[in-house]
Formats: C-alpha cells, structure tokens, sequence
C-alpha cells in the first residue's frame, strides 16, 4: 500500500495566456498514496476544481508534471489516464437508465452479466437508490442523479476516483450514514480517491489527508487532526473548524518567568514561562504584536478566569455553543452539555496554554501551538 | 409588544390545501421558528401574516386586532427573505431607507434611523456600495438592515441565512439573538435549518403538509418529539431507526439488538408484540467494555468525524446499522469488533404504523391523571 497513487510536481495552471492569464494554480506539489482518501478543501476560486480537472484530463496544465500510479498522464486525454470520476457536468448518460449508466461503467472489465447484476444491485443499495434502477435520469431529483453518478464511479475499479462535491445535494438525513458506507467501501477495496468539496464537515468526514487550498496556493496538507491541532497559517486554522477558531489581536511581554499577553479592553493573560518551551518564548520576545487563536471546545469555564458576559447561549441537542464579550469581540465556547447560562451573567474564562495558537500578526504564519514551535 | 394569533386558517390552490386549519398563538416579544421541509407551507404561512396573499378562510391578528383585511403596508410588519430582494439601482443606505419613505419621516429622522441599524449590523462602511459590490453576506445584512429599521412591532424573516456561507451562518446565528432582543419586536423566522432553529427559536412550529404538526421549545421538540419524522429532522448526526418488536420480559418490556435484551424501562405490555420503531440519538449511545452488562456487539465499519464530534457507523450481528457519537477526542474503536451500551431510558418508540411516538405507560397514566 505504500505505492504513490498520484503525483503532482510543480503544476502550474494559467487561465489565458502562461505567466500573463489568471494564474488559478500556483506551484503544486502533492503526493498521494495508494489507498489514501484526499480531500481537496477550499471556496470557490482556491484553485481546488481546476486541480481535479488537470488530474482528469478536462483541463490542460501550463506547467508541470502529473502522474498517475507511476505513469505521466497530463498530455493523455482523459480516458487514457485509468481515473474514474463522478463530477458535476460529467452528467449521466440520458438515454440510458441508472442500472445501465452504472453498469455501463464496467463493460470494458468484460464481466459475466451475474457479477455485474450483483456488483450493481450491491452499490445501489449502498447508495440507496434501488427503486430508482429503471428510471431515466431525466425522471429523477438532482440528489438521486448525484447518487447515480457516485455509483457509476465507485463501481470502476480504477487507479483513480475523482469526486466533485459528492454529497452536495444529498438530504442531510442521509449524509452520516452515506458517508460511513462510501468510507468503508473505498477503504475495503483500497481505491485511491481524491474529493473536491467546499464543505469542511464532508473533508472531515471522509478524508485521511485535507488539501487546504487558497487563492491557488496549497495552504497545508495534513490530516485532519494536524490541521486541526497545528493549522500552519491563520487562513487554514480559521477556516477548518466549526465553528471557528476565536481569534484576538494581542502584544506580546515577558518579564521575569512569566509570559503575558495584553489584548483589547485591558485584558491580560499571564503564564508562567515554563507553559512554553524555550523556543517559543524567544520567538515571542522577537514580536510585539501576535494574533492569538483558540478552538471554542478547547475554551474552558473557570472561576479563577478572565470574566466574559454571556451574550448567547445556544444549546442544539446535543451541544451547547455559548457566546461571551470579551476582549472586545466575542469569544465562542462548545460544551457537550447542555448549559443553563443566562445572558448577561457572567462567567470566568480560562485559556489554557497548551490550547493556544499563536500566529504572527504580519504573515498569518504560525508561531507556536501550545507549548512546542510550529 | 405586538401578540399574533392565527384562527384556521386554510389556503387552496386549486384542489391542493396548501394551509389547512391552522391555528396558532404568538406572545408578544417571542421568537417563533416555523420549521418544515419544503412544501410544507412555511413561506406561505408567512406571506398570508404579511398580508401579501389572503387566506380562503380564518382570521389574522395582530396585536390583538383582526387585520385580515388590511392591506400589507398598513400592516406595520418588517420583512427579510433568503434571495435578499434589494433594488439594484439603489445604494445600500437607499434600500435601507425605502422602507422609512413611505412613511414620510423627514430626511434626518430616515438619515439617523438608516445609520443606527447599520452600525447594528456592522455594514455603516458600505452604505454607498450599490448591491452588485456587496458581497453576500453584506446583501443579506443589508436585507436586514431594511426589515428592522423601521422598528416594526412585528418581524418577519424568511430564511435569511439560506443563502450565506457556513461561517457567516454561524456568525449571525450568534448575532442576531441579540439584535432581535434589541429590537423588541416579535419575530417569526422560516429556516429549514434544525440547528437555526434551535439556536433562535423560543419556540418551534414543525409544519408539515400545511399544518402544524408540534410546536414547542427547542427542548421539548428534541427530547420529546411527536412523531418519527420530526424526531429524523432534528439533530445531526440523524437518529437511528430500527424496526422493533418489543418482547415480554422478567422485568418489563424489551427488544433485541445483536441477539441482547435492550430493556425498556417504563414499557409494559401494551406494546409487546407491536410493530414499532426505536430511535436511538447517535449521542445517547456510548462504547462499552464487553464484559459489562447490557454490552451489546457490534462491528465498526467506519469513523466519520463531524466538526467537534467523532461519529461511528457500526453494524449489529443482524447487519443493522447504527450511528454512534462522542465528543471529539474521547476514546473510542476506529474498525472491527467493539460493544455499545444503550440507555433505555433515552430511547424513543413509536408506532410503526402511525410513526407516532409511544409514551411510557408510567408517563402516559400521569398525563391521563392530569386531563382528569
């Protein structure tokens, strides 16, 4: 399982002219394992479509190589390149019905029409679309043609599988479950699959590894975890998480064994020097300005605390989101359970060295997540 | 502050009853969410309060008199809707005060109300921006800015926060709790978002088929939902549904899960041998060590986080499956054999047939009890 699935080296992708047209991809290097589940994460416009459509073979690159399992693909035309995709415009075939549309997907594999019954019968019910088998595209909902399409991809075996927005119209009553299938049925048949998506819950979900992209630029390309624990910049530890990552303006004073942090409206947090390596206290003292971030589960309520004023308190099941006043902006806080706050009221707020993330306030670049360097 | 009461009211279009005998009670100052899938009459409902479609029968009251037949500008009610709706050609601050012009305020007075609800709304630095350079979350405060600046007594939001990204949904989740209190007004909001309507619902109207199928606090519609529908409707991860045929027991009712007696405290006899549905909250149900009572097998297929939670699809030794969440960061198995542990007492039952949800019989006398 260790083979590289894909490889992407120093891709370039100008729209118009190269070095003068509208520079959507910038410089992308990325390799894929064998097996790995790749979510490609962005807004619209970060450069994340048009990377899956290079690897596709819909758009040409204007620099740089792709390969796909060992072999360069990026001058083949798609059906050369062994990928099997489900996108959005890659519409299914309308004369045919759904059961022939994903059957169609094996014909080159040449199997006996037993197995191929089964092995359609087998993802229609995953997807739950087996009353559906005989219809024609055209007869059916936006989210049933999405499922179709999934199908028709999932069933190819292939080097590649290629996912634009795979769950975008799905009911949201159906996403957990659906998601837990797709995973398990790529990882027991160890496909290579990469996802473009918007939705950060659907790159969390599926995903071994995010690519975080932004304005053509891959931000970070971690795992979900890391990129939530170590987001490389601001951009990426902002817009991975939900809900975000509390942010404030803060300057940055050491005195003798403590560090402290001076943010709007005279709050000061002070820690004793031993809560940051060494490291990290000399890359502090070289700022006088740092923008300072924590998770809202990783906010805690504490007596000794700084006070905050609950200005919300959001209980949805089976959390709670709470919103206090501090520091000049609001500080959001997740509890699991439900909590009976009353606005106005209010409440000690502890932030925990080891929570913290602290990021250069010039360059958005990561100084250190609690107490080790980035 | 400004009560709303609707008295059967029924819309038809055509030979389709789009709002059928509906009735309803809004205190003054509430914020009340009417929740439904499309199609189920919210919008309508809405437009029939605004006074922008008549109902074919039942009357309409605010603040306590009946203003059925009064026409929409003479009805003192603020509006918002999820496409924006801003006139292009005008800038932000001449949208926001084309709902003062009607009323012939002086410029000052329309100057002065136009900038004090757009500081509210942190949008008094692009007041000059015609719509086409805003970007949608300025249009949609924009939007706002115009239904509240007039302080109606009463407010009508129409999905306001469909259109917007994840984020900025989020943000104004936040947000605008307090801008409603601020305003005093009483609030109803569309939205077909269970976690929006928690979040800012006192109450929440589930519709469905035009009527309203329960109405209470976010508590009561989560904890104690009327029927399976409304119980798949709130919450994510959705709650599992399993088809159940409750048995007789040594010590109450009981069903079978992976061949293991899940008992159901509460439960008597007038459900054995029914067929029913369990609803199982993803988060009532937790990992378990085998050897512990109860401890009930199954097989985890895959782990799917979901923002701060972890949740896992196991299936039972009968292939059923079954979603499981924990806060994210707790232990928990990631793939093959492990064991859960149901509570019971947190699970729901409901009727197969009727999908309506089954009370404890324990709960169903005392509430006969009290009727009597």
């Amino acid at each position: 399982m260790n083979a590289t699935a894909l490889s992407i080296e120093n891709v370039d992708k100008f729209y118009g002219p190269v070095d003068h047209g509208v520079h959507a991809v910038k410089q992308l290097n990325m390799d894929v394992m064998k097996g790995e589940i790749i979510a490609l994460l962005g807004s619209s416009g970060c450069g994340k479509t048009s990377t899956l459509r290079m690897i596709a073979g819909f758009e040409p690159v204007s620099r740089g190589t792709i390969s796909v399992a060992g072999r360069q693909v990026q001058t083949l035309a798609p059906v050369r390149r062994n990928v099997a995709m489900a996108f959005e415009g890659y519409s299914l075939y309308p004369p045919l019905t759904v059961r022939e549309n994903i059957a169609f997907a094996l014909k080159a594999a040449k199997l006996s029409q037993n197995v191929v019954e089964e092995k359609v019968a087998s993802i229609a019910k995953l997807l739950e679309i087996e009353d559906i088998l005989g219809r024609y595209p055209s007869s059916i909902s936006g989210g049933q043609q999405q499922r179709a399409s999934l199908g028709r991809a999932l069933i190819r075996e292939a080097d590649l599988h290629l996912l634009d927005e795979p769950m975008g119209q799905l009911e949201p009553q159906l996403r957990a479950v659906l998601r837990g299938r797709i995973k398990h049925y790529i990882k027991e048949r160890g496909l290579t699959a990469i996802l473009v998506t918007h939705d950060q819950t659907e790159a969390n979900a599926l995903a071994d590894r995010i690519a975080v992209m932004e304005g053509g630029v891959l931000q970070q390309f971690d795992t979900p975890q890391m990129i939530k624990e170590r987001p490389a910049n601001l951009f990426t530890g902002t817009f991975v998480g939900e809900p975000p990552m509390n942010v404030f303006e803060a300057s940055v004073s050491g005195t003798e064994g403590r560090v402290a942090f001076g943010l709007e409206d005279g709050i000061r947090l002070e820690y004793p020097a031993a809560d940051f390596s060494h490291a990290v206290r000399d890359a502090l003292m070289k700022r006088k300005n740092v923008v300072l971030g924590i998770r809202p589960y990783s906010v805690r309520r504490s007596a000794d605390g700084v006070t905050g004023r609950v200005a919300v308190n959001q209980w949805l099941g089976d959390q709670t989101h709470i919103a206090a006043d501090f520091a000049g902006g609001t500080m959001v806080l997740v509890e699991h359970d439900r909590t009976n706050l009353e606005i106005g009221q209010p409440i000690g707020i502890r932030l925990d060295p080891g929570s913290l993330h602290v990021f250069d306030s010039e360059s958005g670049m990561a100084i250190s997540h609690g107490e080790e360097l980035a | 502050m400004t009560t709303l009461q609707l008295k059967n009211i029924v819309k038809r279009y055509k030979s389709q009853t789009v709002l059928d005998d509906l009735s309803l009670d809004v205190a003054g100052g509430e914020r009340l969410v009417l929740f439904g899938p499309s199609g189920s009459g919210k919008t309508v409902l809405l437009r029939l309060i605004a006074g922008v479609i008549e109902p074919d029968a039942g009357r309409v009251l605010i603040g306590g008199e009946d203003m059925t037949d009064v026409d929409a500008e003479h009805r003192g009610i603020g509006m918002a809707f999820q496409n924006f709706a801003l006139f292009p050609h005008m800038s932000a601050f001449d949208n926001i005060a084309s709902a003062l012009t009607s009323r012939k305020s002086s410029k000052d007075t329309i100057a002065a109300g136009v900038h004090k609800v757009s500081k509210l709304l942190k949008i008094d630095h692009v007041l000059s921006h015609h719509p086409k350079a805003l970007s949608n979350g300025q249009k949609q405060r924009t939007a706002l800015a115009r239904a509240l600046v007039g302080s109606p007594p009463l407010l009508l939001l129409d999905d306001p926060l469909r259109n917007v990204d994840a984020k900025l949904r989020f943000e104004m989740r936040l947000e605008l709790p307090r801008l409603l209190a601020a305003q005093g007004a009483t609030v109803i909001y569309v939205t077909q978002d269970y976690k929006e309507a928690m979040a800012l619902g006192d109450r929440i109207a589930v519709m469905a088929h035009g009527r309203i199928r329960q109405i209470g606090t976010p508590a009561e519609i989560y904890n104690a939902p009327a029927d399976i529908e409304i119980a798949r409707l709130f919450g994510d991860p959705t709650i599992n549904l399993l088809e159940v045929v409750p048995q007789r027991g040594p010590d109450g009712a009981f069903v079978e899960l992976s061949d293991m007696r899940l008992r159901l405290p509460g439960f008597g006899d007038e459900i054995v041998g029914k067929q029913c549905v369990l609803g199982l909250r993803p988060e009532t149900i937790a990992f378990a060590e085998a050897a512990s009572q109860g401890a009930i097998p199954v097989t985890v297929e895959a782990e799917t986080p979901l923002n701060e939670k972890t949740v896992t699809l196991g299936l039972t030794a009968r292939g059923r499956e079954i979603l499981v969440s924990r806060p994210a960061g707790t232990p928990g198995p990631v793939a093959g054999p492990a064991h859960i542990a149901v509570d019971g007492r947190t699970a729901f039952l409901f009727d197969k047939a009727t999908g309506r949800r089954i009370l404890p019989s324990e709960l169903a006398s005392k509430r006969n009890g009290e009727a009597a």
